[in-house]
């Protein structure tokens, strides 16, 4: 805080006042009611509510079609952050090292991230679709009968490409900005020192961009869990059937298009402790890194 | 004398047009061209009298459709009529008091109303367990099969009557020919809830659901119907069916293309069909598995129905009821099935169709209200499952699974039955 | 806040001297750079690829897509295509049309990204420039947010905004998205790097504190304001879960909330207007691309620098 500082009450009480109402009324209250109403089975047209205990969460989680979503999710995060971390790291390794053309790549490979991930997901659908998709044409070429919406793995597949790719432009940004702040007198004495460009790129430049990754891949994770929601919604078309959906879409089908209102909050207290997990794991890391939810 | 009865009958007439319109509103599901045929429903019924005026507006599909009258109902802003599918329709009945029942809103509104004007098929589909209709059927439709004619005819073979005859003759012969003999856009409600119907099998406990909530457990898990996808397995992986996923597209779309000599998907499909092929085609009903059943029994209806909501004034639930019978007169029910291909519901309307000659010009408008109108059986009235959305979820999850041979048959009946029955024993506890 | 790698970003050296610095083995920094350049090249057509054929697809006819697949080339249909995507009450309704849903985005993303400054720097200047009862309970209170992304809590959230009768309205579409709290965060840190004389002097002036707000503290972070200010408006145009729950009124609809109505007219007709759900993407994207590319360098400053 500042040694310096206004006085008074109600100035500062006033200046706080939006955002402290807006916090409560939008986060704290449907959080609290998140909680509760995961104890009951409730009555979709008149809240009428049955008190149930754990059962919502026991039948969370013993569900088949829970866990299997779990795993998915699993892979799924797991996929986009390689992925996109990987093309990212190595977008920007190229990038930092070309002498010419910088401006215009950095354009070209970072306009994307302004892409909503529904608009992604609709022109994947179109891509990976089994009769007009390009892409389904082009595996074939290599003997590989893509079926998008048929098998789980291969829709698994094509929604993780699309969310990964979609990712790549933000990680891009990051890694350069990362190794343009690697100071010069540094890598000129890495160069003295080690002359193969891919030992030094791992002994030296690498572990410099550590603190990057490590912020890079809590951003990836919570990417992959939160925000495909439109990636996923838009390649689903309108039938779950057997194709994967991630743990937050899952909630979102149990409460709005199943109607279980109970059964989805458990779910998003399950997610709700997740989070945190994650976000103290986070914190415990790296210092003040803040990102947008 | 006479004159003063004229001016009195003026004078009448002025005051009712001055009187205050009551105006009622009315959410569905219909987009596209179905949504205009809405349109022009409601814009009928606006020019047919001048008391009440009904302003239909589109809340997406039918799940969004019901989530959004459940806000509204919650909040007190439901509109008065509203549409809902056949399975959100336990939902929507099971919460008493959340409409009334069109049965009652007619004869409160001094509206003669009698259950046996409307066709078998439909009849009892959104009734409560006493036999009261709730809902009033609105788009009805039920699945039957189309094939591609001069794909049939090249091949050699009549469309198959029963799954025995496909199996043996007809889908060898158009493998033989080069075509996928067969595909098909909603493996719940053509494979599970319309094959339990055509062969009149009990597909619930509790009179397939309808004797109320508590305890009702599908049945789902019997030799007949394990039997069915142990076949479709087989042909599937034999080249003798396909499947395209969940999706409804997805399907039809390669029947379109040709790709497909046998399609089934739903008697309202055939417009659109009209539109989208250039070759030509006909339909007929659903085959049957003649080791399970001697004669095909009728399907369900699929579709939606149209409920008036509770908690509005006296004369608007007036309106209501009055544009139910609107809806219902045969010459609105015939202009509904012939612009958009879904059955009429009324055996009036059914008669005025076959007097104008229609069926003559469109043999195929009538091959779905024909398989309606098929001899019923016990099990043939319908069925009412709460949590029906993701029971349904839960089937073509596990039908998905076993084509990709991820699961067996018997494995997938098993993991329906009981997720099914915990999803109900979940619903019994909302009612509770 | 600027921490050490703002500074070190700062002195990044030019290209000329990252040239000097490399120009050593001529040959192998020339195979080096075809790698660089190769691997590059195809990055930009890893990126560009799907949009691009996004684009060119929406100029053909659905017929011929349905029949041939996605298409590259020039479709000469790209005007009849966008003039009925963007002018014709159609679609799925006779009551929208893209330029209105386009204005509802334009709605969402300036109301979001003006109502979370807003509320960000007025909030944040009352945790750092004040001291009152209560101030750690509100900065821990408001610290929760970010805990708790949208998407874990959105069925009660939903609940919530409905029992106020908010749903379909512009006030239910934006303030609830505006409670996460990260500009609130990014604002505090900036205003704990200004130096503290800045106030002293301002007091010897007579600054009272709502004027020193407005005549200093204000344009003294306008460039951070923006950066800001720019990456909430493509995140508040970009927003899809929210608005599909939130708004039933078409006349509500975002562009990128009706990607799903799109969808849905592609599940149920016969011959999908592929060309129309494609060109509705393409408008979709384009605002929210144009600003990230016009502004490209504030834009990569606000986001580096406030996401650390």
């Amino acid at each position: 805080m500042k040694k310096v500082q206004f006085s008074g009450i109600a100035p500062p009480l006033l200046l706080i006042a939006p955002q402290m109402a807006i916090v409560v009324i939008f986060f704290l209250w449907p959080a609290a009611e998140a909680v509760r109403t995961s104890f009951f089975i409730q009555d979709p047209f008149f809240g009428r509510a049955v008190f149930v205990g754990f059962d919502n969460y026991v039948n969370a989680v013993t569900r088949s079609d829970y866990l299997r979503s779990a795993a998915f999710t699993g892979v799924f995060v797991t996929a986009i952050c390689a992925i996109s971390l990987g093309f990212g790291l190595l977008f920007a390794v190229c990038a930092d090292e070309v002498l010419r053309g910088e401006g215009p790549y950095k354009t070209l490979l970072m306009w994307v991230y302004a892409i909503a991930p529904p608009v992604a997901g609709l022109i994947g659908v179109m891509l990976f679709d089994q009769h007009i998709g390009p892409l389904v044409d082009f595996f074939a070429f290599f003997g590989w009968e893509l079926q998008t919406g048929v098998d789980y793995w291969d829709t698994a597949f094509a929604m993780t490409v699309v969310a990964a790719w979609k990712q790549i432009p933000y990680n891009f940004i990051f890694f350069l900005s990362g190794l343009q702040g690697i100071p010069r007198s540094l890598r000129e004495a890495a160069a003295i020192d080690c002359r193969s460009p891919a030992r030094r790129f791992w002994t030296v430049v690498f572990p410099l961009l550590a603190p990057t990754s490590f912020f890079l891949l809590v951003i990836n994770i919570t990417y992959a869990f939160f925000e495909t929601f439109g990636v996923i919604d838009v390649m689903l078309k309108g039938e779950p059937g057997n194709n994967p959906v991630s743990l937050v879409y899952k909630v979102y089908l149990d409460g709005f298009r199943g109607q279980d209102l109970g059964g989805s909050s458990a779910q998003s207290v399950i997610l709700m402790v997740g989070v945190m997990l994650l976000t103290v794991v986070q914190f415990r890391f790296i210092e003040r890194r803040v990102h947008y939810a | 004398m006479i004159r003063t009865t004229i001016a009195a009958g003026a004078l009448a007439l002025t005051a009712a047009a001055a009187h205050a319109q009551t105006e009622i509103t009315w959410w569905h599901a219909m987009g596209g061209a179905l949504g205009e045929a809405v349109n022009a429903v409601a814009e009928q019924f606006n020019a047919s009298q001048s008391e009440y005026r009904i302003v239909p507006s589109y809340k997406g599909n039918y799940e969004e459709t019901l989530t959004a009258t459940i806000a509204a109902f919650r909040a007190g802003e439901q509109p008065n009529v509203v549409q809902v599918f056949d399975a959100g329709s336990a939902t929507i009945i099971g919460a008493t008091g959340a409409t009334i029942p069109v049965e009652d809103l007619m004869n409160q509104n001094g509206i003669p109303f009698n259950i046996e004007d409307y066709i078998a098929g439909v009849r009892y589909f959104y009734a409560d367990g006493s036999g009261k209709m709730v809902g009033m059927p609105f788009n009805s439709s039920s699945p039957i099969m189309y094939y591609n004619v001069a794909v049939l005819n090249e091949a050699g073979v009549t469309p198959p009557k029963t799954w025995e005859e496909f199996r043996d003759v007809t889908a060898p012969a158009l493998k033989a020919a080069g075509y996928v003999p067969l595909a098909q856009s909603h493996t719940p409600w053509i494979f599970t809830e319309n094959f339990m119907s055509r062969h009149n099998l009990q597909f619930a406990t509790n009179s397939n659901g309808y004797d109320g909530a508590e305890g009702t457990q599908l049945l789902v898990d019997n030799p007949a119907i394990k039997a069915h996808f142990t076949a479709l397995k087989d042909w599937s992986d034999n080249g003798l069916y396909k499947y395209y996923g969940a999706g409804w597209a997805d399907n039809q779309t390669p029947f379109e293309n040709g790709e497909v000599a046998i399609w089934l998907g739903s008697s309202g499909s055939f417009g659109g069909l009209k539109k989208s092929v250039d070759f030509e085609f006909d339909a007929t009903f659903l085959p049957y598995w003649e080791a399970v059943t001697p004669t095909g029994y009728n399907t369900f209806i699929g579709g939606a129905a149209l409920f008036a909501m509770a908690g509005h004034p006296a004369e608007e639930n007036k309106a209501a009821a009055e544009f139910f019978r609107f809806l219902s007169s045969p010459e609105v029910q015939f202009f509904w099935h012939r612009e958009t291909g879904y059955v009429p519901i009324t055996e009036a309307a059914y008669e005025l169709g076959k007097s104008e000659g229609y069926y003559e010009s469109t043999p195929l408008a009538e091959v779905g209200i024909q398989q309606l109108s098929l001899p019923g059986g016990e099990w043939t009235k319908g069925y009412q499952m709460g949590f029906y959305v993701q029971i349904r979820d839960v089937m073509n999850r596990e039908y998905g699974r076993i084509f990709a041979g991820e699961t067996t048959v018997d494995e997938a009946f098993r993991t329906i039955t009981e997720e099914g029955d915990q999803l109900l024993a979940r619903f019994a506890q909302t009612q509770g | 806040m600027p921490d050490a790698s703002f500074d070190a970003a700062a002195d990044a050296p030019s290209p000329a001297a990252k040239g000097a610095a490399r120009r050593a083995p001529a040959l192998r920094l020339r195979w080096s750079s075809v790698f660089n350049h190769g691997v590059l090249i195809f990055g930009v057509f890893l990126m560009m690829g799907p949009v691009v054929i996004a684009f060119t697809s929406s100029t053909f006819d659905p017929i011929a897509i349905h029949r041939d697949g996605l298409k590259l080339g020039w479709g000469g249909e790209f005007l009849s295509t966008y003039d009925t995507v963007l002018f014709e009450k159609s679609g799925f309704t006779k009551e929208v049309n893209g330029l209105l849903m386009l204005f509802n985005s334009m709605v969402m993303g300036l109301g979001f990204a003006i109502g979370k400054v807003v509320v960000s720097i007025l909030a944040a200047y009352a945790i750092v420039y004040f001291r009152f009862r209560g101030a750690t309970v509100c900065f821990w209170v408001i610290f929760s947010t970010l805990l708790l992304p949208l998407e874990v809590r959105i069925l009660p959230s939903y609940e919530v905004v409905q029992s106020l009768g908010l749903l379909n309205t512009y006030t239910g579409l934006i303030v609830p998205l505006i409670a996460s709290a990260t500009g609130t965060f990014f604002f505090r840190q900036f205003f704990k790097s200004v130096p503290e004389e800045l106030l002293e002097a301002a007091r010897i002036d007579g600054a009272n504190w709502w004027r020193f707000l407005v005549d200093i503290l204000v344009p003294l972070s306008r460039t951070m304001i923006a950066a800001i200010f720019i990456i909430m408006f493509v995140v508040g145009w970009n927003q899809y879960l929210w608005p599909t729950l939130m708004t039933t009124e078409e006349g509500y609809f975002t562009i990128v909330r009706g990607i799903k109505q799109i969808m849905q007219v592609w599940i149920g007709a016969n011959i999908p207007a592929y060309n129309e759900a494609l060109a509705l993407a393409v408008l979709a994207m384009l605002p929210p691309v144009l600003i990230v590319v016009i502004f490209q360098r504030m834009f990569i400053k606000g986001l580096v620098e406030t996401e650390k």
